[in-house]
């Protein structure tokens, strides 16, 4: 289904282009080129922002950063562009986006997707993988994996994919991925409650993880906002409560996952025949 | 990780922000080639805050009051953390005190200018006084400006607050910092501003790219540099669980599952390396090696959960490792043919230190390679945890 076009577009740099994919997801996204940058042993973190300028000047209006490190400035600089040129950013720190059965633009390993209806949106990559896992062992195929990256500073938000699988019409329930540090899966909860039809299932991990450690994503950290002062954010509690007020069932492990779709399912049959 | 104030004024400095006379102290006696006219404070530099308040920031008269006040600093812990340097610094009398921070918001992915007239101590009980400003666009001074304004100041203080945002800014991004905070800037009664007090946090992924930053910086003891991968974190010293696991996410969630089945995770391990740009097989079976060795070095860690997910390196390559590893750590196992079958079972069982959870390609094959370790090869995660958890109760 993917074509590859071009590889290293100048300099080096590793980008790859993939287009004419069929999946009903990219029709409603304005271009149909899509890069992978910086795939494995490709482009150093610090070359990155370079990578995506270059591949935003050459008129690629969809970027996955799979590499991780990324100074988060550099990241704050490629969005700027990025923004004013309405293009796509994925990542960075993203095994990317996975349609199964037919399309990878990223590293996400296919042996444990399988096509379905669940949208899986996530932070991270492995964690992601397990969840795909258990959903497939469960019976129920994925109509798309995405990981928004698991750095500081990202492009795609999890509102925008979530707007996404609410318009396409592969998906019919939504699993949401967090993990603590920063804000994002309080924003997606409101989100969620504002605009979202389809049913949502979240899972947040890092209930125990230790305080102002880094876990291995520069993004999954429980910090003060500034210095000393504010109160701690991005905890799981924060997130769970987010998601509790907007009325979102909340899985407390990954194999509980499958389960709540699977009433999700059963709700939706029990709304549509009635 | 965070500069020393003494080491965060020199960038200041060299930046132009205006900072008092001050001098670096390695011990007492130093005091005795001090340059500074009397009265002076002396602050103790540590990494932990609230030194003020458990006596870490003393203004002395004289050499005979500074030395022993300097000799009592140097003894002072503040939070357990002892310092290795002071800082003399000129007295200052603020008329007022103003907070200013420079720093990145992940929500709105851009830099903000944060400014308040209530600074010091006040900036705690006066969070909503705080103004901001988000740098949408390339910085340009108009946004120092507009912080400056939001904040209520008048007149000349609008310039020389501004200027002061200005040089803040140009060293956030100059150095790929987290964050720039003055707190407090004082304010004189004749309107001149002086960085009482700085913070500077440098950001660990931009960091190699600063060579000059790191050779200024004090590395907090047995704190390994933050980002670098493989190394084993301790975490509680009572768990007896270990982890190794691959990735973030599946490592919290993994831990969160070990103290959802009453276990506690003493230490884990990281081994990642998915998304890293130079990372390779050969890298990360290597890093799973030592990590293992790491681990079992604990005597605390009576169970070691190794909970990997193959994509990079397929599972029939770790389960090589792993047997590797084990057959090093009982070579007897392997001769003892004539064992009864049972026996030998019984004494896998009792090998202390492993489970082993792995999904991936090449599963069976990697069940295989296990065997010859004598070692069970979990799939369900929930079944390796509640293994994991009843071994050590």
């Amino acid at each position: 289904m993917e074509r590859t076009l071009s590889r290293g577009l100048a300099q080096g740099v590793g980008v790859e282009c993939c287009m004419e994919f069929q999946s009903s997801i990219w029709w409603k996204l304005p271009y149909r080129y899509w890069v992978k940058l910086i795939q494995r042993s490709f482009v150093p973190p610090y070359a990155a922002l370079d990578a995506g300028l270059e591949a935003i000047a050459a008129g690629v209006r969809q970027i996955v950063l799979i590499t991780e490190g990324m100074p988060p400035l550099d990241m704050v600089c490629l969005l700027r562009k990025a923004e004013t040129t309405e293009t796509l950013v994925v990542g960075p720190n993203t095994p990317g986006i996975i349609v199964p059965g037919q399309l990878l633009l990223g590293i996400h390993p296919t042996e444990f997707y399988t096509p379905g209806s669940v949208g899986l949106i996530s932070r991270s990559g492995t964690l992601t993988y397990e969840i795909a896992r258990e959903l497939t062992l469960a019976g129920l195929g994925q109509s798309l994996g995405v990981c928004i990256g698991g750095d500081t500073i990202v492009g795609s938000s999890f509102p925008q994919w979530l707007e996404i699988l609410d318009e396409d019409e592969a998906t019919e329930v939504i699993v949401l991925v967090g993990e603590i540090g920063g804000d994002s899966e309080e924003a997606a909860a409101h989100y969620i409650a504002e605009a979202i039809d389809k049913p949502v299932v979240a899972y947040v991990a890092g209930h125990t993880a230790p305080k102002g450690r880094r876990m291995g994503h520069a993004g999954a950290i429980i910090a003060s906002h500034i210095s000393e002062l504010g109160t701690e954010i991005g905890t799981a509690a924060s997130k769970i409560t987010a998601f509790e007020r907007a009325r979102i069932p909340v899985a407390n492990y990954p194999s509980q996952i499958p389960t709540l779709v699977k009433k999700a399912l059963r709700l939706l049959t029990k709304r549509s025949s009635s | 990780m965070d500069l020393l104030e003494y080491e965060a004024k020199e960038l200041f400095r060299e930046m132009g922000i205006p900072v008092l006379p001050s001098q670096r102290l390695d011990h007492p006696k130093d005091l005795k080639g001090l340059t500074i006219p009397y009265p002076v404070v002396l602050k103790s530099q540590v990494h932990m805050g609230g030194r003020g308040q458990v006596g870490g920031v003393k203004c002395v008269e004289n050499t005979i009051d500074a030395i022993a006040t300097a000799q009592t600093i140097f003894n002072l812990p503040v939070m357990g953390e002892y310092p290795k340097v002071l800082l003399a610094e000129a007295k200052y009398n603020a008329d007022r005190e103003f907070y200013l921070a420079v720093t990145l918001n992940r929500s709105v992915r851009r830099p903000i200018l944060l400014g308040s007239q209530q600074g010091g101590l006040e900036v705690q009980k006066s969070l909503h006084k705080i103004q901001h400003v988000i740098v949408e666009q390339q910085f340009s001074p108009y946004y120092a400006r507009r912080l400056a304004l939001k904040m209520g100041l008048q007149g000349a203080l609008i310039g020389a607050v501004s200027a002061v945002i200005e040089k803040m800014y140009q060293l956030f991004v100059q150095n790929d910092l987290d964050l720039v905070e003055i707190n407090p800037l004082g304010v004189s009664a004749g309107g001149d501003v002086m960085a009482l007090d700085g913070k500077v946090s440098v950001n660990d992924d931009a960091l190699a790219r600063h060579p000059q930053l790191v050779s200024r910086m004090t590395k907090l003891d047995n704190q390994p540099l933050e980002g670098e991968p493989s190394a084993v974190v301790e975490i509680d010293p009572e768990g007896q669980i270990g982890i190794v696991c691959n990735g973030a996410g599946l490592t919290m969630a993994t831990m969160d599952l070990v103290y959802q089945a009453g276990g506690k995770a003493g230490s884990f391990l990281n081994i990642d390396g998915e998304t890293r740009w130079d990372s390779s097989p050969t890298l990360l079976k290597q890093r799973l090696e030592q990590g293992l060795e790491q681990m079992i070095q604990s005597q605390r860690i009576r169970v070691v959960l190794v909970n990997l997910i193959s994509n990079l390196v397929s599972c029939d390559e770790v389960a090589e490792v792993i047997a590797g590893f084990l057959n090093r750590r009982v070579p007897t196992l392997h001769t003892l043919s004539d064992i009864r079958p049972d026996t030998l079972i019984a004494q896998a069982t009792k090998t202390p230190w492993l489970v082993v959870r792995l999904v991936g390609s090449r599963c069976d094959r990697a069940r295989e390679y296990l065997a010859t370790a004598q070692m069970p090869l979990v799939e369900s995660l929930d079944e390796a945890v509640n293994l994991v958890v009843s071994r050590v109760q």
